[in-house]
């Protein structure tokens, strides 16, 4: 039996850079939102929207459970977390740290902690161990982001 | 200075958490399941907190073009791929690639939408990433 089908690498690589274009999108629509109405309000439209949507997606697709197990409850609570998120960012916007220096600040913060989680395989998701390719990945895109954050936008 | 950083610093962290407590949901149940949950409960959060502090409708929220109101759906993908990817590539590198799709893509709406920047550093920055791609691309595990 010969496996000639694409290295899954490939397929999940596009998957996340296009999950990073769709994010684009969703900065792009909730700010567009807070130059309207509250900071609360940009929040609370998109969760309600995104909850009836999502259910309308599981009504109509039906995905079937990984597991019969159940999972632990504080899986549940992911909502809570990016909740606080926005709460944190929009504060610190208005801060000397800016758009610039809060979404830069942002990223090493999620570089950092995801590094430490893959390598101690917290969360009950799998461990692994990054190598030397994934650290000068890093450092290259990070660089890329810093100099867009800091002098590719407005001047 | 240090204070409103580490706050920031921090919103990175629990960005990163979110993905990997809606990673572990997805294990056990699906990734659309994990997203409906994350909304949810995020719904309920700021909910809770607007009411608490007041003023959900302040503004002319009714004057926001209509596709601004369509951030929520595509959230809904967000996460859900987030939870997907984060069980098989790991948290490092679904990060890193979100990231930088974020950032090319909003180099890519920035000059969609005419707004002024500086187009040197916008080469360098988009060059250094997609450099950062290939890198980490290139190996086997």
């Amino acid at each position: 039996m010969t496996n000639d089908a694409p290295p899954a690498r490939t397929y999940h690589f596009a998957a996340a850079f296009g999950a990073g274009a769709l994010l684009t999108l969703m900065v792009l629509c909730n700010g567009t939102l807070a130059q309207f109405g509250s900071l609360f309000f940009a929040s609370w439209v998109p969760h309600l929207t995104g909850t009836v949507a999502a259910l309308l997606i599981l009504l109509l697709l039906r995905p079937k459970r990984a597991a019969k197990a159940r999972p632990p409850l504080w899986a549940y609570l992911g909502g809570v977390s990016g909740g606080v998120t926005v709460m944190l960012t929009s504060a610190t916007m208005n801060t000397v740290l800016a758009l610039s220096g809060t979404i830069a600040l942002g990223l090493a913060g999620q570089v950092v902690f995801s590094l430490i989680a893959d390598m101690r395989g917290l969360f009950g998701l799998p461990q692994r161990t990054p190598l030397g390719r994934d650290y000068m990945a890093l450092a290259l895109i990070l660089a890329g982001s810093l100099i867009l954050i800091f002098f590719g936008g407005r001047p | 200075m240090i204070w409103f950083a580490s706050l920031a610093f921090l919103a990175g962290v629990l960005v990163s958490l979110s993905r990997q407590i809606n990673g572990r949901l997805a294990l056990s149940t699906s990734a659309m399941e994990s997203a409906f949950w994350n909304h949810l409960v995020g719904l309920g959060f700021v909910t809770v907190a607007a009411l608490l502090f007041g003023g959900l409708f302040a503004g002319t929220p009714t004057a926001a073009p209509w596709w601004a109101y369509l951030g929520g759906p595509i959230g809904v993908i967000f996460i859900a791929a987030g939870s997907w990817l984060i069980a098989r590539i790991g948290a490092a590198q679904t990060a890193m690639l979100i990231i930088a799709g974020q950032m090319i893509s909003g180099v890519v709406l920035d000059i969609i939408m005419g707004a002024p920047g500086n187009p040197w550093a916008r080469c360098m920055g988009v060059a250094l990433i997609l450099a950062g791609m290939w890198v980490g691309q290139g190996q086997k595990r």
